[in-house]
């Protein structure tokens, strides 16, 4: 197999601009990775690290009209003249992870999948120098992952291995006139065996922590900013409203994200709220991902990408919490409390902020 | 791609004006094959089940869920019950007859109905609660003989807060009516207090099964009550009420501490499936 060399990779992406693909790619700025707009192929160089926001995005808007007055197009809810061929160029393995779950979620929903439908993956293997990535990247992870094409980048080679995953990227491929791709066929988004005994036990005992002093904590902790809700590639809550505008007479009913910390987000007519207190909040938010997802689509709920502690205004760092959740115990005597506690401080603390075993 | 938030046209064919704060609207779609149609095996229900709730959309308001609270005979159009309280329902008191407004629907699992065949029920509303018993009571009313003996006990906060009072005399021929007033008037001669004084008054029949509707803070101490009185934890029924934004169980509004979605997997809840879930009542 000849594998591509980084000018290989800026030829390609000159052939997907002339192919009128709009590329979203991680690029640096100021210090910062980023996603940006690729308009220039001979600037493009592949950034291995993951952004802070994820692609997430591109596929779900942050604001999506579902319904307007001003368009007939746009009445039916039908307005895949509006969407745009995109290329996500360079989405690491936690977000592909993460668009395989929001694929189950949203498997009904028109307006994602018009928008899946006009998207090209391009996905890429974190750096494996980096000994903490939860992901020791391995290529069965890939029959999993809804991607076209995947670079492999292996930490001493400057090259890169190329595999796809759709007769899509295959012919993209062909006709840019690269063909030493090895092909691998998509085995759905949930493995065989389902969830990892990792995530069982998390789910479990994320149900017995209920009302602990770990959520009491957290409780305190979180300011309820939802920066983290913004931030994670898996959370997708919404709100359907209508929006009036005045300038041109016309009504829309928008979709907009939500985050389960606001107040409100439980409250029915009259004011009850069913989420009353921030540890009410807070466990909702962390059960989502350990138990409601999983019971639900089989999958983990969290691809372990560790944004949300990268950005808590309060340093609330999933992986302590979780590290916490997995050592708690039920009605253990208060004697032996004392051990628990010393033990949880002793554990270190780790820069990365990734927490699951190798698949 | 059958898109899950598209919304279809009524009418406004009649509005009936319950107290200042209540109305019954009577809508008509205008193609009833825009209604999605649930029938069960014994064919009372021909088109929605009790329970089961719509999505009404005012253009420029928005969206909210409302209880049908029509019996689904005849199922070619539908009356919900509703109370002003934001913005949505202060422009549907607005409304006249004729006007157009969009629905979809209509969502959730409804009462069981299957499960009540020949059985004694005690039917429980709080409030605004009668509304969604409302096509149950009606369908009783029709096809006695399918049930048992039943008992609807009903509180209201003042007597001109009651709803459907000029329905009770037919409702009488079938269903033992019994009714309290938090705060009564000098006409009253009825009960007084809360809905659970009434279970001290009177006897409720053996085992019944309970369906309770109403304002959230009244299930806990219903359900203490009538548990003491000998029901059991098995026939008791709850309707749920929910913020509801999709109405298809994703946005998440909805869900319950144990994963049941109020929309989807509800609104009505047999006591055990969530008795363990915290918050849900």
């Amino acid at each position: 197999m000849i594998p591509m060399t980084n000018s290989d990779l800026k030829l390609f992406v000159e052939f997907l601009l002339n192919k009128n693909y709009t590329i979203h790619s991680p690029v640096r700025k100021n210090g910062k990775i980023v996603i940006r707009e690729i308009t220039d192929s001979r600037k493009f160089s592949l950034i291995k690290e993951r952004p802070l926001y994820s692609f997430k995005n591109f596929l779900l808007p942050d604001k999506k009209t579902l319904f307007s007055t001003t368009s007939d197009e746009n009445k039916n809810g039908n307005d895949q003249k509006l969407i745009r061929k995109q290329v996500l160029f360079g989405i690491t393995v936690f977000d592909l992870r993460a668009v395989s779950l929001l694929s189950q979620i949203f498997e009904k929903d028109p307006y994602f999948q018009d928008i899946i439908s006009m998207t090209l993956f391009i996905g890429q293997s974190p750096i494996p120098e980096e000994n903490s990535f939860y992901e020791k990247y391995e290529e069965n992870i890939l029959e999993h992952f809804k991607f076209d094409i995947f670079i492999e980048s292996r930490g001493d080679q400057k090259d890169f291995r190329i595999f796809t995953g759709s007769k899509h990227g295959q012919k993209m491929l062909n006709e840019f006139g690269y063909d030493d791709f090895e092909h691998i066929e998509y085995a759905g988004a949930v493995p065989e065996e389902g969830l990892s005994d990792f995530h069982k036990k998390l789910k479990e005992k994320t149900k017995l922590s209920y009302g602990s002093k770990i959520w009491k904590d957290l409780g305190k902790k979180c300011l309820g900013c939802d920066k983290c809700a913004i931030v994670c590639p898996t959370c997708f809550c919404f709100k359907i409203y209508d929006e009036n505008n005045i300038f041109n007479d016309s009504i829309a009913r928008v979709r907009q994200w939500d985050s389960c910390f606001n107040s409100e987000f439980s409250e029915i007519a009259g004011g009850t709220k069913f989420l009353k207190t921030m540890e009410d909040r807070i466990y909702n938010w962390y059960s989502h991902k350990f138990v409601r997802i999983p019971d639900e689509y089989n999958l983990p709920g969290c691809v372990g990408c560790g944004r949300c502690a990268d950005v808590c205004p309060a340093g609330i760092n999933i992986k302590d919490e979780i590290f916490k959740i997995m050592k708690f115990k039920a009605k253990k005597p208060i004697a032996k409390m004392s051990k628990f506690k010393s033990k949880t401080l002793k554990k270190p603390r780790t820069k990365k902020l990734i927490y699951e075993k190798p698949i | 791609m059958r898109n899950q938030y598209k919304t279809y046209p009524l009418i406004i064919t009649n509005i009936e004006s319950q107290n200042a704060l209540v109305k019954v609207f009577t809508l008509k779609p205008e193609d009833r094959k825009n209604i999605k149609c649930a029938t069960d095996e014994k064919k009372i229900i021909k088109c929605w089940v009790p329970g089961q709730f719509i999505s009404i959309s005012i253009p420029g308001f928005g969206e909210a869920p409302f209880a049908i609270c029509s019996s689904p005979n005849p199922c070619n159009e539908f009356q919900i019950c509703v109370q002003k309280k934001g913005g949505l329902t202060s422009k549907f008191f607005s409304m006249s007859v004729g006007d157009e407004i969009d629905f979809r629907g209509p969502y959730g699992n409804g009462f069981p109905i299957s499960k009540l065949s020949k059985r004694n029920l005690l039917l429980i509303a709080g409030g605004l609660g009668l509304a969604p018993l409302r096509p149950l009571i009606q369908i009783i009313a029709n096809h006695a003989a399918e049930f048992g003996k039943v008992q609807l006990f009903g509180g209201s906060r003042e007597e001109k807060m009651m709803l459907f009072k000029n329905e009770y005399g037919a409702w009488r021929k079938n269903i033992e009516l019994n009714l309290t007033l938090d705060i009564p008037n000098e006409n009253w001669n009825g009960s007084t207090g809360l809905v659970t004084a009434l279970f001290d008054k009177i006897p409720i029949s053996k085992n019944a099964i309970a369906i309770i509707c109403g304002p959230p803070v009244m299930f806990p101490a219903v359900i203490k009550k009538i548990k003491k009185k000998g029901v059991a934890e098995k026939n008791i029924y709850l309707l749920l009420e929910r913020r509801m934004h999709c109405g298809v169980g994703i946005c998440q509004h909805c869900v319950l501490v144990n994963g049941k979605y109020v929309c989807k997997d509800g609104p009505v809840f047999n006591y055990a499936e969530i008795k363990d879930s915290p918050g849900a009542i």
